[in-house]
């Protein structure tokens, strides 16, 4: 990368399946502070800030007209990224990488339980032409993207319920989620069929919080105390619609990972990334990523919990607990893994933290129906 | 990190529930016009091909989304496949449980390679096989209105 760029501060609410206490702009405002507390910053000084939003997730059109005042940007340059909060981190790197920004500020947040017609959103995605006048529950998308996964790869309903009750029992550790749960595989299998092969327990629940991270570059982040640094960084899209997407593959993943490893100067990922936050949605989805970010090969994904896992990968795979365990956030689910990563990168994950890691990735997928995925590799050194 | 505290949850819990009527029109366009007036008047499935990508797009697309090339040739692809994947959906858009369940099935039509998303009728969720052979079951023509519905669902064969 022909400039660096580095995290200098996180700010953030601890993910709850209900917030009625607080509104979104306070939620907000809350990790804006702890942000700018850990960056040594004031607003004034942050040049340009990005919002990842999506109108109707917020209930409000033009909503980047209501992102400015929670974060201190009123009357500066801001700009709102429909798109997953890594996509907004990206977005604010590039803008620093050009060299005419040293600090910008990117924020993401979820009040998913005021979604009151959540799936009625979800089916506004579809194409109005070609799928929506189905009128089914779209979430039969990610039952059809399963089973297809699960038969292309020779991956069992047994192999995808091991990562769920594996994740959720993880989850139990972590303090930053409220869905940890001590599950058995068994449980999962028995869970109630939703979206067959989809079944209750495989279905991520959705959480309320927000996240304030500031950007700077080397310039400015060299005098802050652990700077941890961007080394690569990607997002793409497959093709949009369901009848000509890669339905086995995640496609997204694998190019945005291609591309950010080559910055990173990444050859091996399994043996040169420590620890990794990525999306597992419906359980499957794990396994999928896994194989698109070259960590295992295509159809072995599924081994993570064999005997001999020597690269300890099940360990260093979603020690958070995943967006199983943490929750769906919308916009912000990427940045809570962001948050996992940092946070390990500098020692602070208590009875999850893996020893030693110095490098990170955090990927996340935009969710149903979409194709789109990003990824971010972190490191605590330059 | 410092910590934040949220106020105290036993804090106002105030909230209002607003919600708007939003109604859209979608144009079918060039491609789209063709295709769904093929659903409707002729019984058939009409595909677009891009021979330098070795693509057929169903439903019909004016261009190629891989080599960006416009596409003139139509395919009718026929309305039998072959089952690539199925769903079965048990609750509806307002998390009801729905009886008997849905099935949705992804269709590779003919021997295009290209996939359509609908509906599965007359088979138990307990016959469904990937690999299973389906067929189109057609709207009556005079109910059918250019819409991808002309096709009330496939079934196996």
């Amino acid at each position: 990368m022909n400039q660096n760029v580095a995290i200098i501060g996180i700010g953030y609410t601890v993910p709850k399946p209900k917030t009625p206490e607080v509104s979104y702009k306070e939620m907000t405002y809350l990790a804006a502070q702890m942000a700018y507390k850990e960056a040594k910053i004031s607003p004034k000084e942050v040049e340009s800030f990005v919002t990842a939003a999506e109108d109707l997730h917020e209930g409000t059109s033009i909503f980047d007209e209501y992102t400015p005042d929670q974060l201190g940007a009123v009357q500066k340059p801001m700009h709102t990224v429909s798109g997953d909060g890594i996509q907004g981190i990206i977005a604010a790197a590039l803008q620093i990488m050009t060299g005419a920004f040293d600090l910008i500020v990117v924020e993401g947040h979820s009040k998913a339980s005021n979604i009151v017609t959540p799936t009625y959103v979800l089916n506004y995605a579809l194409d109005p032409v070609i799928n929506r006048p189905l009128n089914i529950n779209p979430h039969y998308i990610a039952g059809l993207e399963m089973r297809a996964y699960m038969q292309d790869s020779k991956t069992s309903e047994e192999d995808v319920a091991n990562v769920v009750a594996h994740n959720l029992t993880r989850a139990a550790l972590n303090k930053l989620a409220p869905y940890g749960a001590k599950i058995s595989p068994k449980k999962v299998l028995s869970s109630e069929p939703l979206f067959e092969p989809i079944r209750k327990l495989h279905m991520p629940q959705t959480s309320d919080a927000a996240y304030v991270v500031v950007l700077a570059s080397e310039r400015i982040a060299k005098k802050k105390v652990k700077p941890v640094w961007i080394s690569g960084m990607s997002f793409c899209s497959d093709s949009p619609t369901l009848e000509t997407r890669d339905w086995t593959t995640s496609i997204s993943t694998q190019i945005a990972a291609e591309k950010a490893y080559q910055q990173a100067g990444i050859k091996n990922p399994a043996a040169e990334i420590d620890v990794f936050e990525i999306d597992d949605s419906f359980g499957y989805k794990q396994l999928q990523h896994l194989e698109a970010l070259k960590v295992y090969e295509k159809g072995k994904a599924k081994n993570i919990f064999e005997n001999g896992d020597k690269q300890k990968l099940s360990t260093r795979v979603n020690p958070s607990g995943g967006t199983l365990g943490v929750g769906w956030m919308h916009e912000a689910t990427g940045l809570h893994k962001v948050l996992e990563v940092v946070s390990q990168l500098k020692g602070k994950k208590g009875k999850a933290q893996i020893k030693k890691a110095k490098v990170g990735l955090a990927q996340a997928w935009r969710g149903l129906p979409t194709t789109t995925c990003a990824v971010v590799i972190l490191k605590n050194q330059k | 990190m410092s910590k934040v505290k949220l106020p105290d949850s036993k804090a106002g819990k105030l909230a209002w529930k607003g919600d708007i009527p939003i109604t859209s029109r979608y144009t079918a366009g060039v491609a789209g016009q063709k295709f769904f007036q093929a659903l409707k008047e002729e019984e058939k499935i009409l595909g677009t091909v891009c021979n330098k990508c070795e693509v057929t797009y169903v439903p019909m697309k004016l261009f190629c989304e891989r080599c960006f090339a416009q596409l003139d040739e139509t395919v009718d692809v026929g309305d039998t496949g072959r089952l690539v994947s199925f769903s079965v959906v048990y609750i509806d858009l307002d998390s009801k449980k729905v009886n008997p369940p849905q099935i949705v099935g992804l269709i590779e039509l003919g021997n295009s390679q290209a996939r359509m998303v609908h509906r599965l009728g007359e088979v138990k969720s307990s016959d469904l096989r990937v690999g299973m052979k389906v067929k189109a079951v057609w709207e009556m023509p005079l109910g059918r209105e250019g819409k991808i519905t002309d096709i009330q669902y496939f079934k196996p064969v």
